[in-house]
């Protein structure tokens, strides 16, 4: 365990944060959860069965895309928070940060029902492509995705247990002195972030990017997670906002400090997002190559080209909405310091961002499959609220902890600065 | 008037110091702080608002952006370079220079604009000064009557003061403790 001599000679007591024990958690909020969850189950079946179009499993991936990064980026920023030693929102932030984090080991049961759909969502399934039969075959693809999510779902469930260790929540609460975190989670912070970047990356390369397995970019990697990172920050931030009028008054996220905190996040990497996304599309831009190009194109994204390119697609207009929702509002809205302490702007461009990563997703997946126009019906809806009521059932216990640690007097005396 | 003398307090720790500077505001007394360190307790017990630099930095930045579009669409149609089919005036690459100039102009004006309103630089020490608030102490400086002076030297010796000394407020280029 800890070889901290400070931090044992200092009283250590498991009520240092109180458990969930005190939370409940209103049961009509559970019925509609599952409610939702059925809705989506049934949808997803109705889709297989009756639709010759590959409806049901393509809003399956872009759904299992979205809310798995929602929660492995919410995960990693906890992961984050330890590599730079934040204690701004004490414990509450760590909480607020790993809230989600039940939907990955759900997420990881869940991919296994894409092996059943490979057939009509990766084109390489029924003909192979030619020049890389090796990397695109479905036993090798499934075998290194199956073996890096679970790599990542362990490393995970491990960060996690040590996060919310005593020791390592007592460093957390305390912030008038400048010990480092505990050894152990010192350890797995760095472990977790590289093999984040890496398992994120490949999922990025394979199961999106292998969806038009012409087509390549070396930074959708590094694009793909650092969207995943700022879902988990802007659902990070419309947490604190929802939480913030259904607390106890005085609560920690009524704190104008954490909400200008939060707003810096979604602010900050709301821009790298941007960045990654601008530095490829430049790129692809001034190649002008049209194996690089008709990716672009298909989505209406190209302008500025020949007179082809800017031709109207139906995909132009969810393909705009997203850099509008995730950067440009963003921008906009969060310039200044006084829309970032003020939760109905926080909670606007956070909820509205979390759609833009939603439709990103899509934008990023469906038009590989079906160019020509925008497949959306009721049975993507279906599946979308499905996953929404399976991500919300395994949030319970991650925001009951959260709840706990943000109205705990031991961390709001701490966090009095 | 009567003889004007300069009080100099100095404080070995910032919380008192914070609080003197409190104690002079309440009393409406008219004074100068030297901090050591750059104190975001100080600033905000001076209620100094926001810096004005932000806003020489937001200008300087769309200036920038304006620059970078001017010069990339001036010199594109001053100089058609026709490439690869794509427009003469093609907005992508631009936004790079754009982009670019931004940072710099908004830099160069943050930059300029911290000097200007930091009044910099500055030759002759500020009346009060002493090479110990460079150090470990902080410093607060008042200027007054000799009327008052043993009320405000009460005040900051409650508040806290090591050590608070009389000078004469024309003879402080000479102050070098």
């Amino acid at each position: 365990m800890s070889a901290h001599p400070q931090a044992s000679a200092r009283p250590i007591a498991s009520e240092i944060i109180p458990g969930a024990t005190g939370v409940r958690v209103p049961l009509a909020l559970v019925a509609i959860l599952v409610v939702l969850t059925l809705i989506g189950v049934v949808g997803f079946v109705v889709g297989v069965v009756t639709e010759t179009e590959p409806h049901a499993w393509q809003a399956f991936l872009v759904n299992f895309l979205f809310f798995f990064g929602v929660a492995q980026g919410g995960v990693m920023i906890s992961g984050a928070f330890y590599l730079t030693q934040a204690r701004w929102g004490g414990p509450g932030a760590y909480r607020l940060a790993e809230s989600f984090y039940l939907f990955i080991p759900v997420a990881f049961v869940l991919f296994w029902v894409l092996f059943f759909g490979r057939a009509e969502l990766w084109p390489w399934v029924t003909k192979p492509v030619a020049k890389n039969p090796t990397w695109l075959n479905t036993p090798f693809f499934f075998a290194r995705e199956g073996f890096a999510l679970l790599a990542l779902t362990l490393l995970d469930l491990w960060f996690i247990r040590t996060s919310q260790r005593v020791d390592v929540r007592q460093w957390a609460l305390s912030n008038d002195n400048i010990e480092m975190p505990p050894t152990a989670i010192r350890r797995i912070a760095p472990a977790l972030a590289l093999t984040y970047a890496a398992v994120m990356s490949l999922i990025a390369f394979d199961l999106i990017m292998s969806l038009a397995p012409q087509w390549k970019s070396t930074l959708f990697g590094a694009f793909f997670f650092a969207g995943a990172f700022w879902s988990g920050i802007v659902a990070m931030a419309l947490t604190a906002v929802v939480l913030r009028g259904r607390l106890a008054p005085g609560n920690l996220f009524t704190r104008d400090s954490i909400m200008h905190d939060l707003g810096k996040f979604t602010f900050a990497f709301s821009v790298f997002w941007a960045y990654t996304l601008f530095a490829q599309y430049i790129v692809i831009w001034y190649g002008d190559i049209p194996a690089e190009t008709f990716f672009l194109v298909v989505r209406g994204a190209l302008i500025g080209g020949p007179a082809g390119y800017t031709m109207y697609t139906p995909w132009m207009i969810p393909t705009w909405t997203v850099p509008l929702l995730v950067w440009v509002l963003p921008f906009v809205v969060l310039m200044g310091v006084k829309p970032k302490k003020t939760p109905a702007f926080l909670g606007t461009v956070a909820f509205l961002g979390l759609i833009g990563m939603w439709l990103e997703r899509y934008v990023l997946v469906v038009p590989s499959i079906t160019p020509r126009y925008v497949p959306f019906n009721w049975i993507e809806l279906a599946v979308t609220l499905g996953f929404l009521g399976i991500f919300g059932l395994c949030a319970i216990p991650g925001m009951k902890l959260t709840i706990a640690a943000a109205t705990a007097p031991q961390v709001l005396e701490a966090a009095e600065e | 008037m009567s003889a004007e003398i300069e009080l100099v307090a100095t404080f070995a720790d910032e919380e008192e110091c914070v609080h003197a500077v409190g104690v002079l505001k309440r009393n409406a007394v008219a004074f100068r702080v030297f901090s050591p360190i750059p104190s975001e307790h100080l600033l905000h017990a001076i209620g100094r608002g926001l810096s004005p630099v932000r806003k020489f930095v937001l200008m300087g930045g769309i200036a920038g952006v304006l620059t970078g579009l001017a010069v990339t669409v001036g010199t594109s149609w001053e100089w058609n370079l026709v490439a690869g089919g794509k427009p003469v005036v093609s907005i992508p690459p631009f936004i790079i220079i754009m982009f670019e100039l931004m940072v710099l102009f908004g830099g160069l004006s943050a930059a300029l604009s911290f000097f200007l309103f930091a009044r910099l630089p500055q030759f002759d020490p500020i009346a009060g000064y002493s090479e110990k608030f460079g150090a470990d102490r902080f410093g607060i400086a008042v200027e007054c009557d000799e009327a008052h002076s043993a009320k405000i030297e009460a005040l900051m010796r409650e508040a806290g003061a090591e050590e608070v000394a009389h000078q004469d407020p024309r003879a402080q280029a000479s102050v070098a403790n």
